[in-house]
């Protein structure tokens, strides 16, 4: 019964991994920009979920109260995703082939944003109350499942779907793979590169918005919320491989269960530095991860 | 004129430590209105010192380490230890005794002697960097991924200070210690106060010198090289991972010193010092005063914190974040030379055009 707790607990750590690192796994894999703020979109996304569940209170009646999830998921990507297409605009579309200057220089945009969540909302953290039907948890035998982290997977699958569907299934994805590619080429087939960025841009920084309603869910929500996120997602990219999606999923799968998994045998804060031993000591012999996309080229 | 062009960055240091030499004299004319700020002083040389480690290894040598914070808190800590230590004589501290240990724990014992601590304070930073660098290095992980890797190493040494708490005291940190020299607050021990404070500003000229002289020499030819075309470099038959892996020690090591010094003048280390943000703070330091030139870094670190200092006593302490923000996020998108690269490109061309205009 153990090993099916531990293997749920597994599960879900590794799914809120991976739904924080699918919109790296596009900005960071694809367009090859390292975006720093990503944790504060993450963090805008989780205080727009209080933001809508305090006006829901006030304004609609007691019986729709928990639609309000709904709501905020939307308006959460709505505001991240506008953001992201600011930022693309005026920051990151500067920075295009110069991934360290792109680290930095959104390192100053999350001090700013950070600064505005604190001025904003204050220092003190605040909280989410789920919605009700996600409150409780399922008994089966002797084991729980929470209500809310079996909806923050079926959330990440969701989102797995939606991106894998836009990416090769829809003309936008391939004119997006084909922009990520070879960009002149592309251009010259008539195809806008510069709306092709900054809406994969906006996309990968939307997602880290759904990724905050969803740890909204976990805990209360102050300005460093997606600091605590963020390193286990770009090392989650990373190991995974850079530009591929399959390794963004397996690579938070290997965090995820590994973490859980010496969290039994040591304390958490031992068991984090221990998983990431082993994942430097795996990009030892995988430099560029689990998944590479082959090339001769010398420099990448 | 040519001269001036040519030392212009060393005039510019000579200049920063004739006026850090003088500080005593500002106060006693009472410019300078009280000893906090001396010792304030004293950290940004502390922090010159970081920045000029963190310099060689990103300025010239184009490696972006996010994690620079680990070695100036290992050197932090060694230092803290051994003041700590001075001031229970040996006998184990408070917090060791409430987190249960008995006796003074082996990795804590060479730090109840001056020199063994500071050897260990060198010796330990380095033996960290050497094999961390040894191994990624070897295997060129390189570019973001080795920023990113070095975060992720911070992240986890941060974690495993706290968790180690009867060993480190958690998120406390060692705090209330004196310096080398006894207590330094107050107008009483002002004579200590500036002993510490010359000995710190020779020890930034020692280290600047010494990086002045690193990259003139073909080692410093060959950093520059490895930034600019590292696979001509490996092709032209250099083992380019050995030269990285000393150049991160050296930085390293530097970080350690900064983080010891830093450490007297402040009374007290935290894991704060450790985490990430306070790294990447260590690198909006050095690119705002002028990445690749030694005295852009200290300018940096000189101009960032004394800025913090003024502002964040205000009412302006909310501004501040946004402030340095802004500042880093211009400073890279428009201005890569940072302070220096700014003078360095228009002074000249501004004085040419006056002289034109007199002739």
């Amino acid at each position: 019964m153990t090993l099916v707790n531990t293997l749920f607990n597994g599960l879900s750590l590794s799914s809120i991994i991976l739904l924080t690192s699918l919109g790296l796994a596009i900005t960071f894999g694809l367009m090859r920009v390292i975006n720093m703020a990503h944790g504060e979109f993450l963090m805008i996304g989780a205080y727009m979920t209080y933001v809508v569940q305090e006006l829901f209170s006030k304004f609609f009646p007691e019986q729709i109260q928990s639609a309000y999830y709904f709501a905020a998921i939307i308006v959460s990507f709505a505001v991240t995703f506008a953001l992201g297409c600011i930022m693309e605009k005026f920051i990151v579309s500067r920075l295009y082939g110069r991934e360290i200057d792109s680290l930095l220089a959104t390192w100053g945009i999350s001090l700013i944003l950070q600064q505005a969540a604190r001025s904003i909302f204050g220092t003190q953290g605040v909280n989410v109350n789920a919605p009700s039907f996600l409150q409780g948890g399922l008994n089966i035998g002797s084991c729980t499942f929470s209500y809310n982290r079996m909806f923050i997977i079926g959330i990440t699958i969701f989102c797995m779907l939606i991106i894998w569907a836009v990416m090769y299934k829809m003309n936008f994805g391939r004119q997006m793979r084909a922009v990520m590619q070879n960009r002149p080429m592309a251009q010259c087939m008539g195809i806008n590169s510069k709306k092709v960025d900054m809406i994969t841009f906006a996309l990968g920084s939307g997602l880290a918005g759904i990724a905050g309603c969803s740890v909204a869910l976990l805990g209360s929500i102050d300005s460093t919320v997606g600091q605590s996120y963020i390193v286990n997602s770009f090392i989650a990219v990373v190991l995974g491989g850079v530009g591929s999606l399959t390794g963004t999923v397996l690579g938070s799968g290997i965090i995820g269960f590994a973490s859980i998994i010496f969290e039994k045998y040591t304390s958490s804060s031992i068991a984090k530095a221990v998983v990431l031993l082993i994942i430097i000591v795996v990009l030892q012999f995988r430099p560029n991860g689990l998944f590479t996309i082959r090339s001769r080229s010398l420099d990448e | 004129m040519k001269g001036i062009k040519k030392q212009g960055n060393n005039i510019t240091f000579s200049v920063i430590v004739i006026i850090l030499a003088l500080i005593p004299l500002f106060y006693s004319m009472g410019v300078i209105s009280s000893t906090s700020t001396i010792m304030f002083l004293g950290k940004c040389i502390a922090f010159s010192i970081a920045a000029i480690g963190l310099d060689l290894i990103w300025g010239y040598t184009g490696i972006l380490s996010l994690g620079h914070g680990l070695y100036f808190a290992l050197g932090g800590y060694a230092m803290a230890m051994y003041l700590k230590l001075q001031a229970t004589g040996g006998k184990i501290t408070e917090f060791m005794h409430t987190g249960g240990l008995t006796e003074l724990p082996m990795v804590w014992r060479p730090f109840t002697s001056l020199p063994a601590s500071l050897i260990m304070m060198i010796l330990v930073p380095a033996a960290v960097a050497g094999i961390i660098g040894y191994f990624i290095f070897k295997n060129r992980v390189k570019g973001v991924y080795f920023s990113i890797i070095s975060q992720a190493l911070t992240w986890a040494a941060y974690s495993v200070f706290i968790a180690l708490s009867p060993y480190t005291n958690g998120n406390v940190g060692i705090s209330e210690i004196k310096s080398v020299f006894g207590s330094i607050k107050g107008d009483a021990n002002l004579g200590n106060l500036y002993l510490l404070f010359y000995i710190a500003l020779a020890i930034m000229v020692v280290i600047y010198a010494l990086s002045y002289i690193l990259v003139q020499t073909k080692f410093g030819k060959l950093l520059v090289a490895i930034r600019d075309g590292e696979n001509r470099t490996y092709f032209s038959g250099y083992c380019v991972s050995r030269y990285k892996n000393v150049i991160y020690i050296i930085s390293a090591v530097f970080a350690a010193v900064a983080g010891a010094l830093f450490v007297n003048f402040n009374g007290s280390i935290t894991p704060s010092q450790m985490t990430i943000s306070y790294s990447i703070t260590m690198v909006i330091w050095v690119a705002v005063g002028g990445r690749g030139t030694l005295v852009g870094a200290v300018i940096g670190a000189f101009f960032i914190n004394l800025c913090e200092y003024n502002l964040s006593s205000g009412e302006l302490v909310n501004i501040w974040q946004y402030i340095i923000g802004a500042i880093f996020t211009v400073t890279i998108l428009f201005f890569k030379g940072g302070i220096v690269g700014v003078v360095r490109d228009n002074i000249p061309s501004l004085l040419s055009k006056r002289k034109g205009v007199s002739r």
